[in-house]
């Protein structure tokens, strides 16, 4: 179905649909809902007023997530250039190292570990495990984004999740 | 030999194809090592999820933000794309339209086109029949190209053909018109004098004519030392070959005029570039009466 961004109906339809994927790409990225949000708002008013056709819902939620990103990519980069501690993002209790146990709740309570870990991800590797695990896109998905090579995401994917695991273990470690 | 992380990374995304995906699987089931490394990236995968923005999260800046862009941007350009609109229109609707344009364009024309009174009779102007320099329009060949269309531009049969088609009914009558006739011309016109051995004739209303009746030049005249001069006073043709001629006709000399040689009409030529002060054309255009 083709997807003309400046209709209004087909606006409030991408709308509904895409805001939750991008909110977290935006929230996981710049780890502050606020910013979040104002990213969100910004990208799509852009693809309001752009009034682009694209020729699929896919299509126009890929040309979302990617102004996210890099709206998000920004906004990191100008907090890193202003010297913000990533920390005030950073809220609630920052012990309790998930791999205790795999209960849900010790997993929620270790959720600010976790934010705490994928923030300090180096860009390269926090866009793509971002982009999976919190805009559920597949390799070629994340691929096409991005703009680099599948295979490119394989590797990336796999040493994001190898930089979560020792985050996570020295987490536990640290913890007396 | 055990499976690296990255085969377990791409499979716990379901990204490995057959046969290899198939392959881990045996592999996973044969080998506790690798069932734990595995294990633990699926740990990794369910932390990120659990840590993941919530729905409950999102919603309300979901509803804010779309509000936010109701107000300032939905309303807002529904508002200024009147102009930019495109209208869709069924074939009744546009016939609708244009029958409305038609009875604008009709009303206007009979309010402000012919003086409020449709029946009353279109009356042409009285037309100047008489040829002088007053309603002589000297004008360069270029000028008709910009020239904006006038009602002077048309014809009396195209008015009439249009009018007609618009449904009117239109009596003409002629007033004050006398049919034209040399007799007419002659009156008004006369061939003044001739320029010796050169077919060159000059008329009462200030044009130098060759045989065919092709002006030549404009604004000369006469003078008292029986010269022909322009009208910044050069002397063009010397009294010893000018031949006063105070009773012929203009039809009548034209006619009796014999062929002009070229090298005449070039030296003519040169002479009227002079008169007429670097115009190197030159046209003239006489009413006419259809």
């Amino acid at each position: 179905m083709e997807i003309r961004s400046g209709d209004e109906l087909t606006f409030r339809k991408v709308y509904s649909e895409v805001f939750p994927v991008v909110m977290r790409v935006a929230y996981h990225v710049t780890y502050n809902q606020d910013v979040a949000e104002d990213i969100c708002q910004d990208a799509f008013i852009r693809f309001y007023d752009k009034d682009i056709v694209f020729p699929s819902m896919d299509d126009a939620k890929f040309w979302l997530i990617r102004v996210v990103k890099n709206l998000s990519i920004n906004h990191i980069k100008r907090k890193m250039r202003e010297a913000a501690s990533l920390e005030k993002v950073m809220k609630g209790p920052q012990v309790n190292p998930f791999r205790d146990g795999a209960s849900e709740l010790i997993l929620k309570e270790s959720a600010s570990a976790v934010r705490k870990a994928v923030s300090e991800l180096p860009e390269i590797y926090k866009t793509v495990i971002v982009l999976r695990e919190y805009a559920g896109l597949n390799y070629k998905e994340i691929a096409g984004v991005l703009k680099i090579s599948e295979s490119n995401v394989k590797v990336r994917v796999h040493r994001a999740r190898k930089e979560l695991e020792a985050k996570l273990n020295r987490e536990e470690v640290n913890v007396p | 030999m055990c499976l690296d992380d990255q085969i377990l990374s791409t499979y716990l995304d379901n990204e490995l194809s057959e046969p290899w995906k198939s392959q881990v699987e045996e592999h996973l089931g044969n080998c506790p090592s690798c069932r734990t490394r595995f294990q633990n990236l699926i740990k990794i995968s369910d932390a990120m999820q659990a840590a993941a923005l919530t729905e409950e999260e999102i919603a309300p800046r979901q509803d804010r933000v779309l509000a936010m862009i109701e107000k300032n941007h939905l309303a807002k350009k529904d508002r200024k794309s009147f102009l930019r609109r495109t209208f869709k229109l069924t074939a009744p609707q546009l016939l609708g339209v244009a029958a409305a344009f038609v009875v604008v364009f009709v009303g206007s024309w009979a309010v402000f086109g012919n003086n409020g009174s449709i029946n009353s009779p279109i009356l042409l102007q009285d037309v100047n029949t008489t040829i002088d320099q007053s309603n002589i329009i000297q004008t360069r060949s270029s000028d008709n190209v910009t020239t904006a269309k006038s009602l002077e531009s048309y014809s009396l049969d195209e008015i009439l053909k249009n009018l007609d088609a618009r449904g009117y009914d239109v009596d003409i009558r002629l007033k004050s018109i006398q049919p034209m006739s040399l007799d007419n011309i002659g009156t008004e016109v006369k061939v003044i004098a001739r320029i010796k051995d050169k077919n060159i004739v000059i008329t009462s209303d200030g044009f130098a004519k060759n045989a065919d009746g092709t002006i030549v030049a404009t604004g000369v005249k006469l003078d008292a030392q029986k010269r022909i001069v322009a009208s910044d006073g050069t002397v063009i043709f010397p009294a010893d070959v000018v031949i006063v001629e105070p009773t012929a006709t203009a039809g009548a000399a034209t006619a009796t005029a014999g062929a002009v040689s070229a090298e005449t009409t070039a030296q003519v030529a040169q002479a009227a570039g002079q008169a007429a002060e670097g115009e190197a054309r030159t046209d003239v255009q006489t009413p006419a009466v259809n």
